[in-house]
């Protein structure tokens, strides 16, 4: 119970100081528009019908918008060495990593979307399946970006490399979780029953969690000097 | 209460930062820990704190190993730094709120006025840290260390930037918590006010103890002299 308080205060922390200050939020939000505006410029529309690549798009326009707010999740932890103190308190490193973990999923949810309503006004999707069905295969999807984004996020922070570092680290992680979510993203587009596409989400989900679990356990010794 | 380092040793690659330094601190006393920049007093307190594992050596509290990986050793624990460690997009009042939480205080919102009190900063709870001044952040900052009385109080240059009106309040607030159930641990280069306020001295110098002793002992100009000195004998 305690550490459920700990990682809802610490999120909850984050998130009020990520919408004060606005700067990632905005630069996430702004960044997954302008990218599915310009893939709907970028590919030959008379050859292309959109349905068949907005799953794939919509996918890596979450995933660089991901990757590009990672990069900036601790910053507010460093702003006058914040970190130290937080890290000095009798809270458990689980609960310190689940914590920022959280608001960096709310942030990819509103990534995740907004790019799919951009990709569907944009390409014009008359049809884009089951809202639900799109929420079932992002949330997973979601769980496992925000979990390597935070643990990926601060090894950069602490490398001479910085963020520069993060794609490298993190795009080979997130294959397989991409790869899995795209093909999933695409039956829903396509109007597929569940049963095509339920054997994929819970590969989803077994990926997220083993993601969280390996960031949760890993957490404390990139936090020790 | 006791608080000892034992041979404690932290290296930075190849360099030993701290090398092989026993170091005392008793309750009811300050100990002030001096040296030129590059020393060591960060990273001995870091040790001594449990910020950073010792690569060599042990921290005894009452002659019991203590681990930084066990939360009951690190409530026990106030730091207060050159910087403030404080959330500068967040109020005063939920700074201290979100700190007291994390340790564990039920009542927070009082926990949070009271320290506000303590350091007569009461005015600024409702106001966003960033708009504070340094000296402003710095008694905020030293209101979040004591929050949760801490038994042990590390304080790593903690005067840096304060106005002299605000360097006295801290002054006060020290000498305030000095009881036989508390051991405070000062960093600083400020050699009179350090000797004003200590109890007992430590000089570092390129990570070793090269003096130690009462502080009623040392002036400011004698203490200078052995930053620079050969390494003497331990007094």
């Amino acid at each position: 119970m305690t550490s459920l308080r700990w990682i809802g205060l610490i999120a909850m922390k984050d998130l009020r100081q990520e919408f004060r200050s606005g700067g990632r939020v905005i630069a996430m939000l702004a960044f997954a528009v302008l990218a599915c505006f310009l893939f709907s410029f970028s590919l030959d529309r008379s050859r292309v019908d959109g349905l068949d690549v907005a799953a794939g798009l919509l996918w890596l326009t979450v995933l660089f918008s991901s990757i590009a707010g990672a990069g900036r999740t601790f910053d507010a932890e460093e702003d006058d060495g914040a970190f130290r103190h937080l890290l000095l308190a009798p809270v458990s490193r689980h609960a310190i990593y689940l914590g920022k973990a959280v608001a960096n999923l709310v942030l990819v949810c509103l990534v995740a979307a907004l790019a799919a309503a951009a990709l569907t006004i944009f390409f014009g999707i008359a049809e884009p399946g089951s809202a639900a069905h799109h929420a079932s295969v992002l949330f997973p999807g979601a769980i496992g970006l925000a979990a390597a984004g935070t643990f990926f996020g601060l090894i950069s922070r602490h490398s001479t490399l910085g963020d520069s570092l993060l794609p490298v680290l993190t795009l080979p992680v997130l294959a397989p979780l991409i790869s899995l979510g795209a093909t999933a993203s695409s039956r829903v587009f396509l109007g597929r029953p569940w049963a095509e596409i339920g054997g994929s989400v819970r590969l989803l989900w077994a990926i997220a969690i083993g993601l969280v679990v390996v960031g949760s356990l890993l957490f404390r010794y990139i936090t020790e000097e | 209460m006791t608080l000892a380092g034992r041979a404690l040793v932290c290296r930075y690659g190849p360099t030993k930062a701290v090398d092989g330094v026993d170091v005392d601190a008793a309750g009811n006393e300050v100990l002030a820990v001096f040296g030129p920049n590059g020393a060591g007093k960060t990273t001995l307190l870091k040790a001594l704190s449990g910020e950073r594992m010792p690569d060599e050596g042990q921290v005894l509290l009452d002659g019991r190993a203590v681990s930084s990986a066990d939360p009951g050793w690190r409530a026990r624990l106030g730091l207060v730094s050159h910087r403030t460690g404080l959330y500068l997009r967040l109020t005063v009042a939920e700074n201290l709120r979100f700190f007291a939480a994390m340790y564990g205080l039920t009542a927070g919102s009082r926990a949070a006025v009271e320290a506000l009190e303590t350091v007569g900063a009461q005015d600024l709870a409702p106001v966003r840290t960033e708009a504070l001044s340094r000296g402003q952040r710095q008694r905020v900052a030293l209101a979040r260390s004591l929050m949760h009385d801490p038994d042990i109080l590390f304080l790593d240059e903690p005067f840096t930037g304060l106005d002299p009106a605000g360097a006295a309040s801290l002054e006060a607030v020290l000498l305030a918590r000095k009881s036989p159930g508390r051991i405070v641990v000062l960093v600083t280069h400020d050699l009179s006010r350090g000797l004003r306020l200590a109890d007992r001295i430590m000089v570092m110098r390129r990570g070793r103890k090269v003096l130690e002793g009462r502080a009623g002992r040392f002036d400011p100009e004698g203490l200078l002299a052995r930053f620079t000195d050969d390494p003497g004998e331990v007094a």
